[in-house]
């Protein structure tokens, strides 16, 4: 009888080899630190609330864990130190300091407990500010109320912004397309674009006069030139080999420009869109500050001057909701409009 | 190869397929093209001097006919393939289609490329309509039009999905639907089924005999697949690089209907061996790519691979 082919065999006696063992595969010590691997989707939403659930904790450790920071010392009882007041807040240093001093004198110690900064309040505090921001009176009559200030910005923003994709839109799709627009106007869009919006606030004072078009200028300047350059890289991205197919089943010019490269590049172009909406915004805070302040930058400046710290998070809270309610809003309304686009945009 | 077998000459027809060649002969000519050549010139200048990437190029189509074009990487087939299409200019000779000078992109010569140019954009169903209503149909004429021809690639189910939904074979059916709802003259094909796995890949050229033979169609076909070339093609143009030129134009002595038996047939195996020696000659492979790997050991004797 012939051997078996493959007798059977213990652990391999053979040549040693360097090879990693199988059961420990390199590089890899957790599921979750997979280099570009997408995570399960339960995960996925744990660590979304994670992300703001980690802040927050920072925050309340630091505002309710004395021995985390609190710098400070609120003074109760001045005791015999002559310039300490009830409320007052002192560096801690200070207030040992000075309480060495009158241990040494023989007065009375002054007693306070330690605290944070104002400007840093404590979380429900904040919350509270949040609550009731709509409904506290403004503290001075004439004043808008926060709703009012908020109203006026995203008018601002929006009627910016319009107007800027108004004219953005279809130059920078033009520029994508053709070299002649692209070479025309591209290099002088390139050079305003690195002059900072607010340097033309004056100029636009001057000429707008100080109600809201000087404010929705510098929104427009701010986002315009940004935008025709992006959505001009943009259009060029679409494949060339679209255009040529399109060609060779009879499409002209015209039809090329307007049944493929505007249809092609539209999904691209919306999330551009969303990714400068963001930049107005920034553009916001300076363009309320330039002739009559008003809307929500004129709300915090004049919160922070009545040392009112918590409305004025409260409202940099509410324009970060605004900001992410209109981001998903605007990419939930984009897997509307195109159907087509795979779901990771 | 052919060192055990022997071969009949690749030159033999059968009285079959003489007939058949005779009668593709007798039929109008569609596509001329005369003397073509295209030298590629940099911005700079920098291509001159080189040898044009298609030097003199004449070869005629007949109408129905199923011209395959093959050659080594390099020859100029797929320029010459985007010349015909009107894609790239030439710089001599002439192309003619039905007796036009070509000097552009046109309905009458559909183009399906390698990579896939389905638009993402628009549902399979309108994909194929989108060359119908580039010429102006209305819409219930070319959705009428566009359902016809997916009955005819087999996918009028899948009329409204998006073409990221479909595989890539089903895409490249997608895709001959939508240049044939022109009604092209002449279907243009790029390595249309370069990309697809080896089983689609076959299937699809099965699907394409079908078609051809259903529909009122010519199809020059650019391939560097051998056995695809020989399987669908009426005549093969083999192609030489540097300059592009054409080697020979074989007569495929193959029988039709074709069928997947064919591919281990004296017949089939004969013109394969004559294209290997016209694409692979002894004297082109490139140096660097056919130098012996140095002998480095990195196993212990006794341990042996083969003996």
């Amino acid at each position: 009888m012939l051997p078996p082919l493959y007798p059977p065999t213990g652990p391999s006696t053979g040549p040693q080899s360097r090879r990693v063992p199988p059961n420990k595969p390199a590089g890899m010590p957790l599921p979750a630190f997979q280099i570009r691997k997408p995570l399960a989707r339960r995960a996925n939403l744990w660590l979304t609330q994670a992300a703001f659930l980690l802040p927050l904790l920072l925050w309340c450790a630091i505002s309710y864990l004395p021995f985390v920071w609190h710098p400070k010392v609120d003074i109760l009882d001045p005791g015999s130190v002559d310039y300490f007041q009830k409320g007052m807040q002192v560096d801690r240093s200070e207030f040992r300091e000075e309480n060495a001093k009158q241990a040494a004198a023989g007065g009375h110690p002054a007693t306070g407990t330690r605290a944070n900064p104002v400007y840093l309040p404590a979380p429900h505090l904040v919350a509270k500010a949040l609550f009731t921001a709509f409904r506290t009176p403004p503290l001075r009559d004439g004043e808008p109320w926060l709703h009012q200030s908020l109203g006026h910005s995203i008018r601002i923003i929006v009627l910016g912004f319009l107007l800027s994709a108004l004219f953005g839109v279809p130059l920078g799709i033009l520029c994508g397309t053709f070299a002649l627009v692209s070479r025309l106007s591209e290099p002088f869009v390139d050079f305003i674009r690195y002059m900072p919006a607010p340097v033309f606030g004056a100029l636009s004072v001057a000429i707008l006069g100080i109600d809201d078009a000087p404010k929705v200028a510098i929104i427009f300047i701010g986002t315009f030139f940004q935008m025709v350059l992006v959505l001009a890289n943009t259009t060029r991205s679409l494949p060339a080999a679209l255009l040529e197919a399109a060609q060779t089943l009879g499409a002209r010019r015209r039809q090329l420009l307007l049944n493929v490269v505007v249809p092609g590049v539209l999904p691209l172009l919306y999330r551009d869109m969303r990714i400068l909406l963001g930049w107005a915004w920034t553009y916001l805070i300076v363009a309320e500050l330039i002739g009559a302040s008003s809307g929500i930058s004129f709300f915090i400046y004049q919160q922070a001057k009545y040392r009112n710290y918590d409305n004025v998070y409260a409202a940099i809270i509410i324009i970060g909701l605004i900001g992410l309610g209109t981001d998903m809003a605007l990419k939930g309304l984009g897997r509307l409009f195109f159907p087509w686009e795979k779901a990771d945009t | 190869m052919g060192d055990t077998l022997a071969l009949p000459d690749y030159r033999d027809l059968s009285p079959d397929l003489v007939k058949r060649f005779q009668a593709i002969g007798a039929r109008e000519t569609i596509l001329e093209i005369e003397h073509l050549r295209k030298d590629f010139t940099g911005r700079n200048g920098d291509g001159a001097g080189m040898p044009p990437v298609l030097g003199d190029v004449s070869f005629q189509v007949k109408r129905r006919e199923f011209i395959c074009v093959i050659g080594a990487s390099g020859c100029g087939k797929s320029t010459m393939l985007r010349i015909l299409g009107g894609l790239e200019p030439r710089t001599g000779g002439e192309v003619r289609m039905n007796g036009h000078s070509v000097s552009g992109p046109g309905a009458d010569r559909g183009m399906v490329f390698q990579e896939y140019t389905l638009f993402p954009w628009l549902t399979v169903k309108k994909n194929v309509m989108f060359g119908p209503k580039m010429a102006g149909q209305g819409k219930d004429a070319s959705e009428a039009e566009a359902l016809q021809w997916l009955d005819m690639v087999g996918l009028s189910e899948r009329a409204n999905a998006y073409p990221h939904q479909l595989s890539g074979g089903m895409k490249q059916r997608v895709a001959i639907a939508r240049a044939l709802a022109n009604y092209p003259a002449i279907l243009l094909m790029d390595e249309p089924f370069g990309a697809l796995d080896a089983q689609t890949r076959c299937q699809m050229q099965k699907h394409l005999l079908q078609i051809w033979k259903n529909v009122d169609i010519t199809v020059l076909f650019v391939t560097h697949d051998l056995d695809e070339a020989i399987f669908l093609a009426d005549r093969i143009v083999v192609l030489g690089a540097r300059p592009g030129r054409i080697l020979e134009i074989i007569q495929v002595p193959v029988d039709r209907p074709r069928h997947q038996g064919q591919l281990l047939s004296p017949h089939f195996l004969a013109v394969k061996n004559r294209l290997e020696q016209l694409i692979h000659p002894e004297e082109t492979p490139d140096p660097e790519e056919m130098k012996d790997l140095p002998l480095v050991r990195m196993t212990q004797v006794g341990d042996e691979a083969e003996p």
